[in-house]
């Protein structure tokens, strides 16, 4: 099991830290120029003088990561480029992740189900259907994720210094790529919807963010999110938390592969799926045991009726 | 000759020369030291040392003139000016052998002579006029130090007409004086021979004496000296010395009136130019001199790669504790040490040891103002501090200057007893960027005059508790 990392001290001077605060510079991104690499006022002159901090609409800014800049070597080297300027969304993803990356300390399970079920399940229901909609693979898990998170509440967390909040309801943020960018419109309490009305809601939201449409509390907020790759034929990765939040699940492709099934080979079709857990407010067993209801829920859709 | 072979050499052994020379050789540098006259420069020799030696006299002075306060009677007493004289110059002396002892410790190769640029890492010796040795090095530190300027027609002759130099060692203690000048030469001056009795006039050409100070500091500071006796004509200047037999008579124009005052000796202090000339620099043109000052960028470094020039030769403000720090900053940079910054000047305090001291550090509040930053200001009177009253030294105060937006302590300025040696409490707390915070939340012992500079800054924040 991983252990919480402690914060190593940050050394800066009172006024470096009052004109940072001011600023919204964050200090952990500077590289001090003081005594022993203490962060001193010029530093933060600095920072402003080069690339403007980027505001997060929540938190303070992040300063560009302290290692070589790219178009200082570039220029040094004579390598040619073009400069795609950063969009708000683009500035957004880069704060908000290099905090995560940064402060959340990480840890990752992976578990596989068979979605033989799923897929028959998804099938049966889609032929019924007559067109009037269709679900998706990750309709189906969307569901899964918020079943799980409502029978097992202690996944559904963010950490604060004082308490960890646990939330009532899951409302699963949907990682969309759109052409601006990285966003995660938000599915709100999941748990208490149908998968016809999961898959409609994601469709409008994903469809209404890549024309840039999303109102902000459409994409603001949530307490799981749910980023799928498979359809990119991607096996397996680890994704980034996307904070305050706790949990990140990062699902896979499902793909046919031979299986032992009392004491015969058998086919079946597997999906992996990781978890990105913060562990100051979920433990490595607690995120465990989520999976293991997930993976419940996803390999035997129908306990979804229950 | 053989030519002698060193990574660095020093050419001038004052404040600033010594310490450099001294730091280069901890850093493992083979340095030498050329001096001609005196190892300790002006400072030890005919500047801050032995003044505050005659200062301490006249504050006895002082003390004894008013032990009745402290319910002492002294019937009768005398002070013999040769002894006190003398004394000055045995402590100076005695500072000397300690430089040249820690030169030696530290290995520094001194060589008595007087030292010349001679061409790219070649400095050349000269004693009598005969050159008796040639020194070589990667790294050459002009540090030469500064002379006091002279004005047409108020030239020191040495006799009737002094600079500090003659001021130092008179042999008979003048009845009156005249100090054209009010700078920290002049003021310290203009103090200790009233002090000891004189009759005292100063004249300032500013508007105010003590221009560098902060306003309020000069007017309070003017205020204590003419309540004390001294004569003040500022907006004046001298127009003429007559030179009598045993006196001088000064033609003063003071606001367009012209008047005549007849005094025994006068003192000049206008001022101080850098000892430019002679040591070579027509050799090197690289090297640029304006206004009597060498040009160098913020490492010491002047136009010609591998010469450094340092202290009072290369410019304002003429401290010796700039000096010493140029110093260290430029041979820590020639053997590229990490975490150094040039000299930030906005952290050097002043010190002026007149009756009552004044000393600051940072921006006055003008300053302050005209750089763009909205202030707050703090005040805080000796009339409302035991240790002040105890001592029977209430009169001064303490003023500090903070940043409204960053909390940043922009200035701290004092005039009052023995607030020389306060000052570096401020001087700390700017070089360690502190904020308001910071010194509200330090606890300052009581009782104590240092109290007064916890009290000046909670009074900037409205938050005074004894006034």
């Amino acid at each position: 099991m991983s252990q919480p990392a402690t914060e190593p001290r940050l050394f800066a001077s009172p006024l470096a830290r009052r004109i940072a605060a001011e600023k919204g510079v964050d200090l952990s991104a500077i590289k001090g120029s003081g005594p022993h690499g203490r962060i001193v006022k010029i530093d933060i002159e600095g920072a402003k003088a080069g690339a403007a901090p980027v505001i997060a609409p929540s938190k303070a800014a992040t300063q560009a990561s302290s290692g070589p800049d790219a178009a200082q070597m570039s220029n040094a080297l004579g390598m040619t480029y073009t400069e795609i300027p950063n969009n708000n969304i683009r500035k957004i993803v880069a704060t908000r992740l290099l905090e995560a990356k940064q402060t959340v300390p990480h840890f990752y399970l992976t578990i596989e189900c068979r979605i033989d079920s799923l897929m028959a399940a998804r099938k049966g229901i889609n032929d019924k259907a007559n067109g009037e909609y269709k679900l998706s693979v990750n309709d189906f898990i969307i569901k899964a994720c918020a079943n799980a998170l409502n029978t097992y509440p202690a996944a559904n967390t963010s950490w604060t210094e004082d308490a960890i909040l646990q939330y009532e309801h899951a409302d699963i943020s949907v990682a969309v790529a759109t052409p601006n960018g990285l966003i995660t419109p938000i599915v709100k309490e999941a748990e208490n919807k149908g998968l016809r009305q999961i898959s409609e809601e994601v469709k409008d939201l994903a469809g209404r963010a890549r024309e840039g449409k999303l109102k902000p509390e459409e994409f603001q907020g949530g307490t799981f999110t749910v980023s799928n790759l498979g359809m990119f034929g991607i096996k397996e990765f680890g994704a980034i938390i996307n904070p305050p939040q706790s949990c990140i699940l990062a699902v896979g492709a499902g793909e046919q592969k031979p299986f032992v099934d009392g004491g015969e080979i058998k086919i079946g079709t597997f999906m992996t799926c990781t978890l990105s857990v913060d562990h100051r407010s979920v433990d490595g067993a607690v995120g465990a045991e989520y999976l293991q209801i997930l993976k419940q829920y996803i390999e035997t859709p129908v306990s979804m009726l229950v | 000759m053989p030519e002698q072979k060193f990574d660095l050499i020093v050419i001038g052994g004052g404040p600033g020369g010594y310490v450099a020379a001294i730091r280069a050789a901890q850093l493992g540098m083979n340095t030498a030291l050329v001096e001609s006259t005196h190892l300790g420069g002006i400072c030890l020799n005919w500047g801050c040392i032995p003044t505050k030696a005659l200062l301490r006299c006249s504050e006895i002075n002082h003390l004894l003139n008013n032990a009745s306060e402290f319910g002492f009677t002294i019937k009768e007493f005398f002070f013999d000016f040769k002894k006190i004289i003398e004394r000055s110059r045995g402590v100076a002396k005695q500072l000397a052998g300690g430089v040249q002892h820690l030169l030696k410790k530290n290995k520094v190769t001194v060589i008595d002579g007087y030292g010349k640029l001679a061409g790219q890492g070649k400095v050349t010796v000269e004693k009598d006029g005969k050159t008796i040795d040639t020194l070589s090095a990667p790294h050459i530190i002009i540090a030469t130090g500064a002379r006091a300027r002279e004005l047409p027609g108020l030239e020191a002759d040495g006799k009737l007409v002094w600079s500090y130099k003659e001021a130092m060692v008179p042999e008979t203690m003048p009845k009156s004086l005249l100090v054209v000048g009010s700078g920290a030469i002049g003021i310290e001056f203009a103090s200790f021979y009233h002090n000891m009795g004189a009759k005292v006039t100063v004249i300032e050409v500013m508007d105010r004496i003590l221009p560098v100070e902060d306003e309020e500091i000069s007017k309070f500071a003017h205020k204590q000296f003419k309540k004390q006796g001294l004569t003040i004509h500022t907006g004046a200047k001298v127009t003429k010395l007559e030179k009598g037999k045993d006196n001088v008579t000064a033609h003063i124009d003071i606001d367009g009136k012209a008047e005549k005052i007849t005094v025994d000796r006068v003192i000049v202090a206008v001022g101080i130019t850098g000892n430019v000339e002679d040591i070579g620099l027509d050799k090197m043109p690289k090297i640029k001199v304006d206004r009597g000052h060498i040009i160098v960028n913020e490492w010491s470094q002047t136009g010609e790669s591998g010469v450094y020039a340092i202290g009072d030769v290369a410019g304002p403000p003429w401290l010796a504790h700039k000096a010493s720090h140029e110093g260290v900053i430029c041979v820590e940079k020639i053997a590229g040490k990490n975490d150094i910054h040039p000299l930030e000047t906005s952290n050097i305090p002043g010190c002026t040891y007149c009756t009552p001291q004044i000393a600051s550090v940072g921006l006055t509040e003008k300053a302050a103002i005209e750089k763009g930053h909205k202030v707050k200001v703090g005040r805080f009177p000796f009339m409302a501090n035991g240790k002040a009253i105890a001592l029977g030294e209430p009169e001064g105060m303490v003023k500090t200057v903070f940043d409204a937006k960053t909390g940043e302590l922009l200035g701290a300025h004092m005039v009052g007893a023995e607030v020389t040696e306060l000052i570096q409490g401020y001087g700390i707390a700017k070089t360690l960027e502190t904020t308001e915070i910071e010194l509200m939340h330090t606890i300052f012992p009581h009782p104590t005059l240092s109290e007064m500079m916890h009290e000046s800054v909670l009074d900037a924040y409205g938050r005074a508790i004894h006034f």
